[in-house]
Order: C-alpha cells, then sequence, then structure tokens
C-alpha cells in the first residue's frame, strides 16, 4: 500500500430481499466484528459491521430484507432515511451493496431499480448462482453487468466465495464514477417529478432528495405527505394531488405506473440475460414441500415437530432447575457461614442469590427452544409452518405469520413480543403483542409444577392419560383458548377493519447455517437476559425489602415477621377481595408479590408458610406444608384441589410481568397498549379464577 | 380462450397468466412488489385457503380477503 493518508472507513450500506443470503453474506464479511442497537423511535434493528481488505476499513450497515423501499411506516423510512443519508445514528454511505438472488431476477431487481435512483455508488452481489444453476438457468452476468453500468459480482455467501472481488469492487466504487443510470419511469411522470421538486426546492430551506419526491408523489398510503416527511405543507398537497390527476389523465395512474415502468425496465434488462429451460426440473424444496406442505402429511410432520420441541423444552427445563438449586443452596450456604445474621446476610441470601438464581433457571429452556426456532426458520421451515397455521389464524383474524412470536412467548413474551416485528400489517402485529403475553412462558411452570405436584392426584383417566398431564396441558391450554377469544374480541371492536391479503414467500430448503443460528439463538436469550433479567433481579430485591421491612422485633418466627412486613400488610389489606377467590392473606401476598415478576411467587410462599428460605417446587417439605396449611385461628385447610386450581388460572392469564409490560410500550411507542394489557389480563385472571373456585367447590365442597 | 376466475379456484398442478388484480390501489402496489402482478404465469402447487402456488421461479403463499382478489386466465402453460 503506497503511503498516503490513512485510507477513509468506507461506510456500506447492505440492502436485499428477504431469503436472498444477505445475513449469511453479513455475517461471511463481518464476522463476530458486529454491534447491534435500535435506531431512535422506532423499532428497526440497527445492525453495523466491520470488515476490512487490504487496510481499507469498512463499515457495513445492515438494512433490514425489504421487497421494496417505498416507505409506508416509520419503520420502512428507517432504510430510505440512512441511505440518503438523513439517518443521524449512522454515516451516511458511500456505496451501497445490493445482494440478489440469482435464481429469481425478475422480482430482486425491482428493488436495485429503486436503489440505482439513489444516486448512490453501487454494487451488486449475485448470490446463489448455483441454485440457478442447478434449476438449469443460465445467466450472461457481462451482458448484466454493460446494460447496468454498475459492478455485479458473483458470489456464494455461504462458501465465502467472491468476497474478495466484491470487496475490491466496492473500493473501486470510490475512484471510478458511476454514470447514473436512466429512470425507468416514462418522461411525462419524469417531468413531473421535476416539478414538484422545483415547488419543494422553493418552499424548503434544504432540498429534498429527487427519490424522496418521487416517492411523495408515488405514496398514496399517505404516510409521507402526512407526517413521514416533516416539511410538507398544505402548498405540496395541493401540487401531489393536482400532478396526481393529471398523470392518471394521461394513462399512468399513481401507484400503478411505478410497477408498470419497472417491470418494463427490468424486461428490458433481463432480455437475453437469463435463460430459463423449457422444462422446469423437479427441485429437491419441490419433493420435500408435497410432504411437508400436505395437508394431512404436513400437519401430522408439524404437530410431531412441535410436540418434540416441546418435550426438549421440558426435558432440559428439569435438570437445569435442579442444578441451579443445587448451586443457589451452596451459594446460600456459604454466605449463611461467611456474614453474620442480620439484613445483608437475609439481603444477599433471598434477595441477591434468590434473583439472579430466578433468572438464571430460564436461560436453558429458552435457549433450547430459540435453537430450534433458528434451526427451522434458516432451513426454510418455518415459512411452511406459518402457512399450515394460517389456516387457523385467519379464521380468527390474524396470519400465519403471527405464529413464530406466539411460537416464542412460550418461552419468553419478552422476545416473542419483539420478533412480533416480521408481521407488516399494524393491526396483525398490534394484536399479536396483545396477546403474546396469554401464551404460557416458562415464569409459569414452577407454579404449575409446585401446586400440581401437590395437589393434583397422580391417577390415570381413561387409562392412558396421566390426571397431573392432563392439568397441566389444561394450563397451557386455558392461556391459548383466552389469546383466540381475546383476538376476536379484539378483531371486532378496537382493532377492527376489514382483513389484507395476505402473501408470503416460501423460500427453498437449504441446510442451516451453523454461525446464523447459533446468532439468533444468542440474540434472543439476550434480549431475554437484558430486558428480563435485570428487571427480575431488581424486583426479586424490592419484594425482598418489603417482607423485610418494617423489623417486627417482637417476631417468633419469620411468618410473624412477614405478616407485620409492608408486604405483609398489603395482603391483609387485600384479603377481601381474594376470599371469593379461595384464598388467604397470604396467598394474597404471594400474588402480590409475584405482580412485578410471577416467578417470585415460589420463594414467597415459602417464606410466608414459615419455612425461611431457599424453597423451590420440587422440595417436598413446601408441597407438605402447603398440604397441611390451615386457615388462621382454625384448624380447615387452606388448600384443596379447587384453591389450587383458582391458583394456577390465575398465574396463566394474569399479565405479572413488568418486562413484558415495558417491551409492549416499547414496541407500540405508546403507554396505552400496556396499561391495556395489564388491565385486561388481570381482569380476566380474577374472573377466571374466582369461578374455577366457585365452580370447583360445588364439587369438592 | 377460459374465462377468467380467482387464482385460488385454480386446481393442482394447472396453470394460469394472471390477468388483473383487483382490489385497493395500495394493496395491489404491495402484492406487485412481490411479483404477484399482471401478465405473469402462474402455477398451482398446493390448492385451499391459503394456496401455495409459483410465480417465476419462487413459491408464494396466498391468501385474498374480502375486497381483494387475483383474477387469472387458465390454460396457459408457462
Amino acid at each position: 500500500m503506497p503511503a498516503e493518508s490513512p485510507p477513509q472507513t468506507l461506510t456500506v450500506a447492505l440492502l436485499g430481499n428477504p431469503n436472498t443470503g444477505k445475513s449469511t453474506l453479513f455475517s461471511a464479511l463481518c464476522g463476530v466484528r458486529q454491534r447491534t442497537g435500535n435506531y431512535p423511535g422506532v423499532t428497526v434493528e440497527k445492525k453495523l459491521g466491520h470488515a476490512e481488505f487490504h487496510w481499507q476499513p469498512f463499515t457495513i450497515v445492515d438494512l433490514p430484507g425489504s421487497y421494496s423501499l417505498a416507505p409506508r411506516s416509520p419503520d420502512e423510512m428507517i432504510a430510505v432515511d440512512v441511505l440518503l443519508g438523513r439517518q443521524n445514528a449512522v454515516d451516511e454511505p458511500d456505496a451501497v451493496l445490493c445482494i440478489v438472488d440469482a435464481s429469481n431476477l425478475e422480482r430482486n431487481f425491482y428493488l436495485v431499480s429503486q436503489v440505482l435512483e439513489l444516486g448512490k455508488p453501487t454494487v451488486i452481489a449475485l448470490n446463489m448462482v448455483d441454485v440457478a444453476r442447478d434449476r438449469g438457468m443460465t445467466i450472461d452476468v457481462d451482458l448484466l453487468r454493460n446494460r447496468l453500468h454498475v459492478p455485479v459480482i458473483e458470489i456464494q455467501a455461504n462458501r465465502k466465495w467472491g468476497l474478495e472481488e466484491l470487496k475490491q469492487a466496492l473500493v473501486d466504487t470510490l475512484k471510478v464514477k458511476q454514470t447514473p443510470p436512466e429512470s425507468p419511469f416514462p418522461e411525462l411522470f419524469q417531468a413531473e417529478v421535476t416539478k414538484l421538486e422545483t415547488h419543494c426546492e422553493q418552499e424548503f430551506e434544504t432540498p429534498l432528495p429527487r427519490y424522496l419526491v418521487e416517492r411523495l408523489l408515488l405514496d398514496t398510503s399517505g404516510y409521507l405527505s402526512h407526517g413521514g416527511i416533516r416539511e410538507i405543507n398544505d402548498s405540496i398537497q395541493t401540487a401531489i394531488s393536482a400532478a396526481r390527476q393529471r398523470l392518471a389523465g394521461a394513462g399512468m395512474p399513481v401507484p400503478a405506473v411505478e410497477a408498470m415502468a419497472r417491470y418494463q425496465w427490468i424486461g428490458q434488462l433481463l432480455d437475453g440475460v437469463v435463460q430459463r429451460p423449457s422444462s422446469r426440473p423437479k427441485s429437491f424444496s419441490d419433493k420435500v414441500d408435497r410432504v411437508l406442505t400436505h395437508r394431512i402429511w404436513g400437519t401430522t410432520v408439524f404437530v410431531l415437530l412441535m410436540i418434540f420441541l416441546f418435550q426438549a423444552v421440558f426435558w432440559i427445563a428439569g435438570p437445569a432447575s435442579d442444578l441451579i438449586d443445587w448451586l443457589k443452596s451452596h451459594a446460600s450456604n456459604f454466605v449463611a457461614a461467611a456474614l453474620a445474621e442480620g439484613a445483608l446476610q437475609s439481603l444477599i441470601i433471598n434477595g441477591a442469590i434468590e434473583g439472579v438464581g430466578g433468572v438464571l433457571v430460564f436461560l436453558p429452556q429458552i435457549f433450547v427452544l430459540f435453537l430450534f426456532i433458528a434451526i427451522l426458520e434458516d432451513c426454510g421451515y418455518m415459512s411452511r409452518a406459518a402457512y399450515l397455521m394460517d389456516r387457523l389464524m385467519s379464521r380468527v383474524g390474524l396470519s400465519g405469520k403471527s405464529f413464530i412470536p406466539l411460537l416464542s412467548s412460550f418461552a419468553c413474551a419478552v422476545p416473542g413480543i419483539m420478533s412480533a416485528r416480521v408481521i407488516e400489517n399494524p393491526r396483525d402485529r398490534l394484536i399479536t403483542i396483545l396477546v403474546a403475553p396469554l401464551m404460557s412462558c416458562s415464569a409459569r411452570l414452577p407454579v404449575y409444577t409446585l401446586l400440581i405436584g401437590a395437589f393434583i392426584p397422580s391417577q390415570r383417566v381413561l387409562g392412558v392419560f396421566g390426571l397431573q398431564g392432563l392439568t397441566m396441558f389444561a394450563m397451557y391450554a386455558i392461556g391459548i383458548v383466552t389469546a383466540v377469544f381475546v383476538t376476536l374480541v379484539l378483531r371486532r371492536t378496537i382493532l377492527k377493519g376489514a382483513t389484507p391479503p395476505f402473501v408470503m414467500e416460501l423460500p427453498s430448503y437449504k441446510l442451516p447455517g451453523l454461525g446464523i443460528v447459533l446468532y439468533r439463538m444468542l440474540d434472543r436469550g439476550w434480549a431475554f437476559v437484558r430486558r428480563a433479567g435485570t428487571l427480575i433481579f431488581a424486583v426479586t430485591i424490592l419484594v425482598w425489602a418489603a417482607a423485610y421491612y418494617p423489623r417486627y422485633e417482637a417476631a417468633e418466627n419469620p411468618s410473624e415477621q412477614l405478616r407485620h412486613s409492608f408486604l405483609g400488610r398489603a395482603g391483609q389489606l387485600v384479603e377481601p377481595a381474594v376470599r371469593p377467590l379461595g384464598w388467604d392473606w397470604k396467598i394474597g401476598c404471594a400474588a402480590i408479590a409475584s405482580f412485578p415478576a410471577r416467578e417470585v411467587v415460589i420463594a414467597t410462599l415459602g417464606v410466608i408458610y414459615n419455612l425461611g428460605e431457599d424453597e423451590d417446587e420440587q422440595s417436598e417439605t413446601l408441597r407438605e406444608t402447603l398440604r397441611s396449611a390451615t386457615w388462621e385461628g382454625t384448624d380447615k385447610r387452606v388448600f384443596n384441589v379447587p384453591v389450587a386450581l383458582s391458583i394456577m388460572v390465575f398465574f396463566a392469564l394474569c399479565a405479572q410481568c413488568s418486562s413484558t409490560l415495558a417491551v409492549i410500550k416499547r414496541e407500540t411507542n405508546s403507554w396505552r397498549w400496556p396499561a391495556f394489557t395489564f388491565a385486561y389480563m388481570t381482569g380476566l385472571a380474577y374472573v377466571a379464577a374466582f369461578l374455577t373456585y366457585q365452580i370447583g367447590s360445588l364439587f369438592v365442597g | 380462450m377460459e374465462e377468467l376466475l380467482p387464482l385460488n379456484l385454480l386446481v393442482r398442478g394447472q396453470h394460469a397468466l394472471i390477468e388483473h388484480l383487483v382490489g385497493q390501489s395500495e394493496q395491489v402496489h404491495r402484492l406487485e412488489e412481490l411479483g404477484l402482478r399482471a401478465g405473469v404465469p402462474v402455477e398451482m402447487l398446493e390448492p385451499g385457503i391459503p394456496c401455495i402456488v409459483r410465480i417465476a421461479d419462487q413459491k408464494l403463499c396466498f391468501r385474498d380477503a374480502d375486497l381483494f382478489s387475483v383474477m387469472v386466465r387458465p390454460g396457459v402453460a408457462s
């Protein structure tokens, strides 16, 4: 390298259709040198990576996969703003790297034709050339290059093939000036854009990029002119309407003219470039799909996969929680021996260790579930599952795209709600977010395990089903059934409107990439640790303080102390409200303590029923104690089957998770929806627990 | 020439040509971006609601709506 000034970092924006191998290319270019964050005010992930080529440093901005650069929402606006240098969170890109799927150039070039209009130096990465070749297609890349006047580089991102040439092409874009391609639009349309551009120049201080002016003319959704671009005023609105009328009169109605013009441009561009075989060979994906999308076989495979998935989660959950309990008790013993009895010792044992353990205990199951989801997503199966589930989901007014967020919510609603970002329709996305917390997450499992183990007899029903297993299943089912009910009600009341048509791409099957799978698993697991974990930890400390203070010196046992603590007083205060559910004030206490984070309930029950520290749901003593607990001053037992069921139903439906509410706030950008979720879930939980107890008591009492 | 019919009435393996998309212009535009547009040959792979069709070299899962449908003219093999 000649001793010139040190090379400036080259900022490259990476863009492409979904399922083109964009994430694979990003990982191949940047390896582990990537950072993720969020763009301010929206729910789009900001992903930056770093790479180097012959001492030339790169920053690569990975933009969300998209079929088009036609923003109709703040989330879709991000990509356009980044590309045009209007987004302050990242540097203005020096070049655009557009990845296209060689086996489907017609559709992929729609986005390319938009990118070329931005006027930035552009490099096109032609990925999956091997797939195209296997399908018997030939692509004349030289001809394509000559017609486009931009570098077109053949790559195979999954084999890291062609990356050197790609980086070289990116560096070269700075040296060789690209001639801007001709606009695909008819002249009359271009003239209207120019007219509007001049109009905008007169009205605004800083000129609007031509691409945005064009979008303004094309965007009939009204997003851009009503807030998407802040500067737009009435005079420009009038000019837009007038221009659209003139265009419609000339046979170029907006927005249809865009697809017309671009596909015509693509047709001319690819004419002679792509040769398809006269008969299409049956691909591996086609053969697999004959089974996996089959009404009966496909559904069977899907159900078996789901059973296997949940079995695996339960299988890992048991040993993992045993291990963590073991660690917890050793840590507690160590602290008990090292520190004198008192507030500090209690804080560390009942607050800190309990808090960390409460977070750790969910990690293995969450990672296992997300590992499966990531594998199924990357190999292409998830879109088939979404297709199969769409039949059911469309009946309640959602689409198959809601399936993955809801499935993830069985592990933890926090990453589940975040993965609802894949749903483009805003109403479907909102409903999915609102019902996701009803899926029985891993934090409810300890409550079910404890109460079922203690109160549901271990007997067989109809010879095959265990009663305990059935009860567990019923708790999962009650969440799902309630979600269906809530969705139906929402679709008919506050969120009604016509169902939009549903289109989803089914990508070809491929071997899952190890790097991508691990990255997605860790990313979602980390979302749990960061968002839920920190809060669970903090809440455990708070609950500890509420149960520990104020000190009651005359207390003979922990239960006495609790009765006089803040928490105990609160429990006694709500007793009249929880009596109809069959609960005494101690259960009331446990329920209150678990509002910020439901998993706190086990530890709280342990303390309340006078066992001191360190109880877990497997513990025989806690089960025994709950069985023998009596109403104060009587020998009437507190717990029986209806009471246990009423507690479980309450926990199945109640919004006892502040992390979930915080994530709903973030994803909907409003306090209204978390407030709504809290109110409806808690209300339903109370009513359902009341009915469970009252009806149950008719049979038992 | 065969009659026009909605896409989801094609039977398994049947080929057709997309004639036009009927519905609100915004929704039509979105589907066109995905390659579901007039003049394109389509093959029904898995009928039903939703159905799976092949357009160009991609598979799409599609479900129409109350005020939206894709009208096709059957019988034109790709």
